[in-house]
């Protein structure tokens, strides 16, 4: 019998005990320290990542990662302003169908290997040749071909004339990498180690939780603020925001809610940064399918769209209402709209045209938006563009919503009105015009305007800065006259950190990029 | 003795229950491939995120992928790969499924343990105790808790111990599996960040470790502890009222002997059965968990992949989840034949 003397209850009593203990052990600890280090700066975001190799990687969370490791021959790294970054200078040669660079001398990559002409040309060819799933190959689809000139000249053979070449060149499709290391035909996965000349150097990458960085000992710039980078990954921003305020990260980019945002504006020890942004929302019309076939139609729900309420009551003030396709604060940007059909809604002139029309009302429209790609704000935002709509009288809006795997396959085919939003390719008026309004856009919605292609030709082959930026303005004109889009809003460029942050309100800019190695704490 | 008389011998039904876990699988693995297909959305589209792409490219993509021949051929040529080992790469981010399956798996594994500890350390204790003391409020308390642990969302569970043990109190970290700088400088050789650490006699990253565990491990542990404490009451109370504790108790045997010594060990045998079809629960709760406390477990990466269609890397994680479930209610079943012979013919 004495062999068999094992006490349930003893051991669940210590087992008790024992966690209890533990636990109460473990949190007295961590109130003491596991914060995070002075001499590295941690990160968070929402983002997700792709593709490490630039020759595939056409996503912001990405292309943030390659920003700090990969450099183009032109950038831009002190603001939204482009400049030569690997090169010295760009120069067209005749028509804009040819471009020479000369190079940086004394640039390095990380692995210590010179950065010459040979690498430029290896770069564009590759991409060219590897056409990557992402789809950032079509970025050059109008590079003819690449040639050497020396060790550090370039000439860019053009298919067409391009006068916004060198914008291209800033883009991730014109990220350099070495010959030696990146391979001609295929993609360098994320499980390998990326090499390039930028400021810091990726040491560790776990897919969705971690990307680690150093900074680059061979880097021909100036040297980073901060040694240690952690941008740690959260597929949640509320989980994130608990993270920022407990100290675990020292500042997060990409993306809180609005309500988030106000929230952590008022938390004591943090700190709310925005600047200049250039994402836009907008609603997109098919114009070949009733209703919205009808101009009238298009033009009626132009003079109602509530801007302002939206910037104010759904996103407290974190956007600013949109006016154009081309955001305010680039080059070539005219209120177009507003030029056209007024800053705030009106309902008389939106019951006029309809009236003038012939068109009976309410028109009954669905609307479509997507709750799982443009934030938690979308739904709120919708139900205030179907308040306004179906409170003048003249619209029956219904709102419909779909995921966004289902959502994003050609929506235009599908739906006569629908919420989509754009980041750009790159920081011009031509990356807010020619994806949109071209024949074939890839929003499928079926428009297509003889006066628009004209002035997209027009633009492309434009000799001077002034005589293509007055055509972004002709075309921004155009497209509020035709009202195949209304823009609604353009988002800032918001990152919250801790106070002992310093640095960030140097990177928020229209160019829209995270130079991490500006930031110290 | 007459069902035993009747029934076929211990080898065949082990063989039996081996045998059936073929087409068991099987048909995992097509339901898996068919919801997917059905399912409305373009995995290819979802991944471009809204890019300026042209069809032309979409289309290339399919090509390559193989989304574009007969659903049939699709359907041949993923349970030849299944059957290869080959689970794909995914669509979204070019990552072998094999590689999610290993490193987030363990992420899962972990957790999954630690809230099984959770789970009967607490199931049992408050299931024996609400058990011996019938319709007592110990009793009353203990099924009161067991009720609204059970009934209560993991997720909110978690929000709330986010929010006061995270937020309010300070005490815990409230997301990952570690703190960034531990998680930067930590070595992995397994992907169990316990372990790792224990290996590397890296203490201060096993506390750091710890404490990112109790929160996560805690809820989903208790949402497990909910039904291990209604069913070990119930076991207790009914083995309380069976004839050899009537007869120990008839031989003068202490009250006390009699409970913990007696009553208490048999109650706990179904609790094994239980423990094989609780894992089921804990992986399904594990889904939410993860997500709750961004813990990159392979449940978190399913929803993440599953928002975007992303056909590889789902089917891949459901049935990996669904090999776990199948094999450890094979051992469930034979541990159970081995030790109960009532239940095995």
């Amino acid at each position: 019998m004495t062999k068999n003397r094992f006490s349930w209850r003893a051991a669940m009593v210590v087992a008790v005990l024992g966690l209890v203990a533990a636990a109460v052990v473990a949190a007295s600890a961590w109130a003491r320290g596991g914060h995070a280090q002075a001499s590295t700066l941690v990160d968070g975001t929402t983002d997700s990542v792709t593709n490490l190799d630039p020759a595939n990687e056409y996503d912001y969370g990405s292309a943030t990662l390659d920003l700090l490791m990969f450099q183009g021959l032109y950038g831009y790294p002190h603001g939204a302003k482009l400049e030569p970054v690997l090169a010295t200078k760009c120069a067209p040669k005749g028509n804009n169908a040819t471009w020479a660079c000369t190079l940086r001398r004394n640039v390095k990559f990380a692995d210590g290997t010179p950065f010459t002409s040979a690498d430029v040309k290896w770069t564009f060819d590759r991409v060219i040749k590897i056409k990557g799933d992402q789809g950032i190959y079509a970025l050059l689809s109008n590079l003819k071909s690449t040639s050497v000139n020396g060790t550090y000249g370039v000439t860019f053979h053009l298919k067409t004339a391009q006068s916004t070449w060198p914008f291209i060149l800033a883009t991730s499709a014109g990220y350099i990498v070495p010959k030696s290391l990146y391979p001609a035909d295929k993609i360098r996965d994320n499980s390998q180690s990326q090499v390039g000349t930028g400021p810091y150097q990726l040491v560790k990458y776990t897919p969705g939780q971690q990307a680690v960085f150093k900074a680059n000992s061979n880097y021909w710039g100036p040297k980073p603020k901060t040694d240690n980078l952690i941008i740690n990954y959260y597929s949640k921003s509320s989980t994130m925001k608990l993270a920022l305020q407990r100290g675990e990260i020292d500042m997060a980019f990409r993306d809180f809610t609005p309500t988030e945002l106000l929230s952590l504006g008022k938390a004591s020890g943090i700190k709310v940064h925005a600047g200049n942004g250039v994402v836009i929302r907008y609603m997109v019309f098919n114009p070949t399918r009733a209703p919205t076939n009808n101009i009238a139609v298009r033009k009626a729900i132009a003079y109602l769209m509530p801007r302002q309420t939206i910037a104010t009551r759904v996103y407290h003030g974190f956007v600013k209402p949109l006016y154009s396709m081309v955001p305010a604060g680039l080059p070539g940007h005219v209120d177009s709209f507003a030029t056209m059909y007024g800053r705030t809604p009106s309902v008389a002139k939106a019951r006029a045209v309809l009236k003038k029309a012939g068109v009976t009302t309410p028109v009954a429209i669905d609307i479509w938006w997507t709750p799982s790609h443009y934030g938690d704000a979308s739904a709120d935002e919708y139900a205030e563009i179907q308040r306004a709509l179906n409170g003048s009288g003249l619209f029956k809006v219904t709102l419909k919503s779909a995921e966004w795997a289902q959502y994003s396959a050609q929506p235009g085919k599908r739906y006569n009105a629908f919420q989509l939003g754009w980041f750009p390719d790159y920081v011009d008026g031509e990356d807010y015009i020619v994806p949109f309004y071209q024949p074939d856009n890839f929003m499928a919605n079926g428009y297509s305007s003889k006066t628009m292609n004209r002035l997209i030709k027009a633009e492309y082959a434009a000799r001077t800065t002034p005589a293509r930026l007055a055509v972004i303005k002709a075309a921004q004109a155009q497209a509020a006259r035709e009202v195949p889009i209304i823009p609604y809003w353009q988002g800032k460029m918001i990152a919250v950190s801790r106070n002992n942050v310093k640095g960030i309100d140097s990177t928020l800019d229209a160019a829209f990029l995270m130079r991490f190695w500006l930031i110290s704490k | 003795m007459a069902a035993v008389a009747q029934g076929t011998s211990l080898k065949s039904y082990l063989l039996t229950r081996l045998v059936l876990v073929v087409p068991m699988v099987l048909i995992l693995l097509t339901f898996v491939f068919l919801l997917m297909r059905v399912a409305p959305g373009d995995p290819i589209s979802a991944a471009l995120g809204g890019h300026n792409v042209p069809q032309s490219v979409i289309d290339q993509i399919k090509h390559r992928l193989g989304f574009d021949k007969p659903l049939w051929q699709q359907y041949v040529e993923y349970l030849g790969n299944i059957f290869r080992g080959n689970f794909g790469t995914t669509i979204t981010d070019q990552r072998p499924v094999s590689d999610i399956i290993l490193t987030n798996g363990a992420a899962t594994l972990e957790l999954t343990f630690f809230a099984m500890i959770v789970a009967l350390v607490v199931g049992v204790f408050v299931g024996l105790l609400a058990g011996r003391f019938r319709d007592t409020s110990v009793d009353v308390g203990g099924r009161m808790f067991g009720i609204v642990i059970y009934a209560m969302p993991v997720f909110f569970i978690g929000l709330m111990a986010q929010l006061l043990f995270g937020s309010v109190l300070g005490w815990l970290p409230t997301s990952g599996r570690a703190s960034p700088i531990t998680q930067a400088t930590l070595q992995t050789h397994t992907n169990l960040f316990v372990i790792d650490s224990i290996y590397d006699r890296n203490w201060g990253a096993l506390k750091d470790v710890m404490l990112h565990l109790i929160l996560p491990a805690v809820t989903l542990g208790l949402v497990t502890a909910g039904v291990f404490i209604r069913l070990i009451r119930v076991n207790v109370i009914r083995t309380m009222k069976d004839d050899y504790i009537e007869a120990a108790r008839a031989r003068g045997i202490r009250e006390r002997d009699v409970v913990y010594r007696h009553a208490f060990k048999n109650a706990l045998v179904p609790v094994i059965t239980v423990i094989g079809l609780s894992l089921a629960l804990l992986l399904g709760g594990a889904v939410v968990t993860e997500t709750t406390f961004n813990w990159p477990g392979i449940g978190h990466e399913l929803v993440l992949y599953l928002e975007n269609r992303d056909y590889s890397a789902v089917q891949g994680i459901v049935v990996v989840f669904g090999l776990v479930v199948v094999f450890v209610s094979l051992v469930i079943d034979f541990v159970n034949a081995f030790i109960d012979p009532r239940i095995r013919y």
